[in-house]
């Protein structure tokens, strides 16, 4: 029953669109690209055997919109499609018309994504598996009013969380009744903004909890494998930035239970290929309690630190299963050998709020050292987009130890020029740095805890070194460049990236 | 002394950085740390100041006018939220850099702002 796949259209941009068309050439499987007019000179669109424009910036009229990909899938001949993640990826409507329209969808079946996608039958189905879940509800009538006392019922603190949400946006903490009114609309606004749905879910927030996801594989077969955990308790407004396995808060007795808890929950629900079973810890060590917060159907941006501990790619492997291959390993079979940490380099302003920049790469180069791995969609001279998530990079550093592949990431980060646009570098090395993060204390509100002393220290002002350069530089340059406007604050006039014309020194 | 060595690298101070200017500013980049640097590049002399605090009163990127809660008159306190603007996905706060009054607002709710340009009037 294992049919091989032919030609795979990548439904995504950026560096997973990159990470999973190197896959399929690796597999000798012809790639399509997607590409809307703002990513015409995107590395992805090269790197495939054959790409499409899709239509223009917008997502809402490119990667997200179903027919024109589909039309694109037929026209060039391809019988898969790999999502990526974001965009369609955990969509049940798309993962059903790629099945009408005879297209494999790399990814679980359409009423596995729709089933687990929505909260309530989540939670439903990690009660009856037996896998313990935090309180909370999704109020049937979603006024402010009846959402504010569903928001008494569970008890405060609470979290809001889009219903037809994932990936952290729109979430928001509410610790008392005085901010409650306020949250619940800004929360009910996000939704709408990101999903088109404002239906609000209603949690109770568990205090210094650590976010502890397990990687899950399962064939048409039967078959169904945990690749262990994946630390992620650095994040900020519930969007990770460092993610870790192992993590330094598991003993092997409670990875074991978590990852056979993991494994019950993708039985129960009929879990097909690659998926993340996500839960909060309490505590460490064998006295830990864990709590089932959400699936994700899809791969997960952090995938790379499960493939450097376990040495499985987890891409192939999607690509293998979808093609109706048994999955090649055991449980008994899979280890963790060494340690790898994530840093998403992001276009973020961390001394203002990590506002998202978008702007030209004037200058950009990847460092190149043992250990180290990025995946990335940017390049020198290219330019992160307002259009789309403001991620430029990942870097994933992997060594013997914690401690090594920590330094190692460091060292990476300190060799890695990314200029004309704010970045997070300096406050990842800060992170990395950080005294609870060295000795592995860390939990979800890490970044609200400590994150405002990180802040004030990336805020600092040049030191001479820097001023000396830019003196050089001015020098050098004198009489090249052209006065655009006369604003203080830069260019006011629309289109502000097209009048920015960098030069180099 | 500072040394360029050619294709935006530069040494100082023993170490090696980067560096790239615009028109109105340079990126420096040192081990980890990125410094942007205002000041006319036409000129010879530099004119560094740190970011004004007019620019945290203006959108960092295209984006769109959410919710305004400051009104003309109103004395805020640093930190407090005077508009919300949306783009790439997420709510961009734009928040009062120091304590003032609020002189006048120059965005409406649901308008497309560009950056740069001043959203709220501050005295």
């Amino acid at each position: 029953m294992s049919k091989a796949l032919r030609r795979i259209l990548i439904a995504n941009r950026g560096e997973i669109a990159v990470r999973v068309i190197r896959a399929c050439r690796e597999l000798g499987i012809p790639s399509v690209a997607i590409y809307s007019d703002a990513d015409a000179r995107a590395p992805h669109v090269f790197l495939a055997d054959v790409a499409v424009r899709i239509g223009p910036a917008s997502p809402a009229e490119s990667y997200l919109s179903m027919s024109v990909i589909l039309d694109a899938a037929r026209e060039t001949g391809a019988d898969a499609i790999h999502p990526g993640y974001g965009f369609l990826s955990e969509n049940a409507k798309f993962a059903s018309a790629c099945a009408h329209a005879g297209i494999t969808f790399i990814g679980p079946p359409a009423a596995v994504i729709e089933r687990l996608g929505s909260k309530i039958a989540a939670r439903a189905i990690a009660r009856e598996a037996g896998v313990p879940i935090v309180p909370g509800e999704t109020p049937a009538d979603q006024s402010t009013g009846a959402v504010a006392a569903a928001a008494r019922r569970v008890g405060f603190p609470i979290l809001l969380k889009p219903s037809a949400g994932g990936g952290g946006i729109g979430m928001k903490t509410i610790r008392d009744e005085q901010t409650l009114t306020a949250g619940i609309e800004q929360a009910r606004r996000e939704a709408t903004a990101a999903f088109g749905d404002g239906t609000l879910y209603v949690e109770r927030l568990i205090e210094r909890p650590r976010h502890v996801e397990i990687q899950v594989l399962a064939d048409n077969h039967e078959n169904v494998l945990y690749l262990f955990e994946r630390e992620c308790s650095i994040q900020r407004r519930h969007q990770k930035v460092v993610e870790e396995t192992p993590s330094p808060a598991l003993t092997p007795a409670l990875r074991r239970r978590m990852g056979e808890a993991a494994v019950a929950l993708a039985r129960a629900a009929g879990y097909r290929n690659a998926g993340t079973v996500e839960f909060l810890l309490e505590g460490t060590g064998d006295r830990a309690s864990f709590y089932f917060l959400e699936v994700n159907t899809r791969l997960q941006v952090e995938h790379p630190v499960t493939e450097r501990v376990t040495g499985v790619d987890l891409v192939h492997a999607q690509i293998a299963v979808a093609a109706g291959e048994r999955l090649r390993w055991a449980q008994e079979s899979l280890t963790q050998r060494g340690h790898a940490i994530e840093v998403r380099v992001y276009a973020e302003d961390p001394a203002n709020h990590d506002l998202p920049q978008a702007g030209p790469l004037l200058l950009y180069r990847e460092p190149s050292m043992p250990g180290i791995r990025i995946d990335s969609g940017a390049y020198d001279g290219g330019e992160v987009s307002v259009h789309y998530d403001p991620l430029i990079a990942k870097l994933i550093a992997d060594g013997e130890t914690r401690e090594i592949a920590r330094r190692r990431a460091i060292e990476a980060l300190r060799n890695y020029p990314i200029l004309g646009i704010r970045t997070n570098v300096s406050f990842l090395i800060d992170i990395l740095e950080h005294p609870r993060f060295v000795s592995g204390d860390i939990d979800t509100r890490f970044l609200e805890t400590e994150g405002k002393e990180l802040r004030t220290r990336s805020a600092g002002s040049p030191p001479a070194e820097a001023l000396e350069i830019a003196s050089l530089l001015r020098s050098q340059s004198g009489g090249l460049s052209r006065r655009s406007g006369g604003s203080e604050v830069g260019a006011a006039k629309a289109e502000p990236w097209e009048t920015l014309r960098g030069f180099r020194g | 002394m500072a040394e360029a060595l050619g294709n935006g690298r530069f040494r100082v101070d023993g170490r090696l950085a980067y560096a790239v200017g615009e028109e109105q500013r340079t990126w420096v980049f040192i081990e980890g740390h990125t410094y942007v640097i205002e000041g006319d590049n036409r000129d010879g002399d530099a004119r560094e100041h740190a970011t004004d605090d007019l620019m945290a009163l203006s959108a960092p990127m295209p984006a769109t006018v959410v919710a305004i809660t400051a009104t003309p008159g109103q004395e805020v306190a640093a930190g407090d939220l005077l508009v919300m603007l949306e783009a790439m996905k997420m709510e961009l706060p734009i928040r009062a850099a120091r304590a003032g009054r609020v002189k006048a607002l120059a965005c409406r709710e649901g308008e497309l702002v560009q950056p740069g340009v001043p959203l709220v009037e501050m005295e």
